[in-house]
């Protein structure tokens, strides 16, 4: 891993065109300020591999507990 | 128009047959799948509201996803501007919503919907993506058992 050290109003350039700027600091708090393009999205990584998780166990049910649950909750139970 | 064409792929629920027309295009895959980019929707049951998010390319590769209005009417998703330009979104009302679903092992009475990252699909575009929700007020494993009348 890079590591650079970086004072509050200092920046950062990733490539041509994502800018990660240090607003302040504040305790134990850093507030980075971030220019990137409209088309990326940026995710806190807790929220990433809380939903990576889900997808796998979206992906992990077996065939019959898979039919048991359709069964289970058939849409008109619901209405 | 070009004429409907099928294809036949490998699925978790066996072989289908698909329509191209059908195939939804991830141009970031799924999260921690991001390599994978063309999936159909197929059904699990005609009744249920279930489904399979299977991937075309990779027959082990299928999601069990749910359209959560069904149990959760005023289910909301909040979509950022690089979202939107993602999923090529001119009018909200070409919006699909899915989410992934959990069923633990031999429980499915304990089935859950997974509500923090839902995967939306642009219907009349066939681009779809999943949206991680930042600061939803929902559980992310939100029990069906507990879903209120």
């Amino acid at each position: 891993m890079l590591i650079l050290t970086r004072k509050p109003g200092e920046s950062l350039y990733l490539g041509d065109n994502i800018k990660l700027k240090i607003l302040n600091i504040q305790g134990k708090q850093i507030k980075i300020g971030l220019d990137v393009p409209d088309d990326m999205t940026v995710y806190r990584e807790e929220v990433y591999l809380k939903i990576k998780e889900q997808n796998r166990q979206a992906l992990e049910s077996s065939q019959q507990d898979l039919l048991a649950a359709a069964t289970l909750w058939l849409e008109k139970e619901s209405k | 128009m070009a004429r409907e064409r099928k294809q036949v792929i490998q699925t978790r629920l066996g072989e289908r047959e698909i329509s191209t027309d059908a195939i939804v295009y991830f141009p970031r895959g799924l999260v921690g799948l991001e390599d994978k980019r063309e999936y159909v929707l197929l059904q699990v049951r005609d009744d249920s509201p279930f489904m399979l998010l299977q991937c075309v390319t990779d027959p082990g590769l299928g999601l069990l996803v749910a359209d959560p209005y069904v149990f959760i009417k005023d289910y909301d998703v909040k979509l950022d501007k690089a979202e939107k330009k993602i999923l090529k979104l001119s009018n909200i009302r070409q919006l699909a919503v899915l989410v992934t679903v959990t069923i633990p092992q031999d429980k499915p009475e304990d089935t859950t919907l997974n509500l923090s990252g839902p995967i939306l699909v642009n219907t009349e575009e066939r681009v779809g993506l999943q949206a991680p929700q930042i600061e939803s007020g929902y559980p992310a494993w939100y029990r069906l058992s507990d879903k209120k009348e």
